[in-house]
């Protein structure tokens, strides 16, 4: 259901920033089109502070998923296999 | 005969491994090692800490694949048995007191907290990914006590839905979104630095 321009601006004086802030860190890239969730975009829309938090987030978010991993060694799998294969002896009933 | 076993599903998989078929748990092993080598990574920060993860991890796997319940969701099981080998080394929580107090949302009518806010405004995030910047992240995430660590990676950095990741970690979902807040909150505030200097 779409909201009248009106109704936006109005929920932006309803909602104070603490209340934002409560919902803010949920999903920072939620698609949902729930009526707390069109409220909450029309408040950061409106507000520079809690839009300029919302941005801070996620680029900390975005850092950390930047941050590169190594790849897995391939002694790791080696050592792994040989555990198991020791592991597979200890299983085996004794003759 | 291996390259047969790729497109068998996890519980096919699974139903082989229990009856001892070594074949079919290298096959899962292949199809999840990335998985749990990045999680492990993720959360460990440090290769070594996360190679023993890794090893830990699978022989697990192995050792209990009998108590897994096929009509659960394998990764879901999987990545609660990384998430256990790392909480199993929890450290104290003395920063718990810190995080509780981040769910105060911050003065933002405060001149100083507007400029801290604009500053981040200007910071081009591609160039910043240096080594300092690499140290400064892997202290930052080091410093929040593992079950809050456990939820940022698990929801932001693996993907997975609050639904899922409250699953992992056998929590509720406002548990979920409690940590997630408060681990955000506080990485932020401790890249602030850098992302001002």
């Amino acid at each position: 259901m779409k909201q009248s321009h009106g109704n936006i601006k109005k929920h932006i004086h309803t909602l104070s920033c603490g209340k934002v802030y409560e919902h803010l860190c949920d999903n920072l890239d939620a698609k949902l089109d729930s009526e707390s969730c069109r409220r909450i975009k029309a408040h950061i829309k409106g507000c520079k502070n809690c839009s300029a938090l919302l941005d801070s987030l996620k680029k900390t978010v975005y850092l950390y998923k930047q941050y590169p991993a190594p790849a897995l060694p391939e002694q790791s799998r080696k050592k792994l296999f040989a555990v198991i294969h020791m592991e597979k002896a200890k299983k085996r009933p004794a003759r | 005969m291996t390259a047969s076993l790729d497109s068998h599903n996890d519980t096919t998989l699974i139903a082989r491994i229990k009856k001892g078929d070594e074949r079919a748990f290298a096959q899962l092993v292949k199809r999840y090692e990335q998985t749990v080598w990045g999680f492990a990574f993720k959360l460990c920060r440090n290769k070594e800490k996360a190679e023993e993860s890794f090893q830990d991890t699978f022989i697990n796997v192995f050792r209990k694949i009998d108590q897994f319940d096929s009509r659960s969701k394998f990764s879901t099981w999987l990545y609660t048995i990384v998430a256990n080998n790392c909480l199993m080394n929890r450290r104290k929580r003395k920063l718990e007191g810190l995080l509780e107090s981040l769910d105060e949302a911050p003065d933002i009518e405060n001149e100083d907290v507007q400029r801290q806010l604009a500053t981040w405004d200007d910071s081009p995030v591609e160039v910043m990914m240096n080594k300092e910047l690499r140290e400064q992240m892997d202290a930052a995430i080091q410093e929040l006590p593992d079950e809050y660590k456990v939820v940022f990676v698990l929801r932001d950095l693996e993907e997975k839905t609050a639904e899922e990741t409250a699953k992992i970690l056998k929590l509720s979902v406002p548990a979920v979104k409690s940590r997630l807040r408060r681990s955000r909150i506080f990485l932020r505030h401790k890249l602030h630095g850098l992302m001002t200097a």
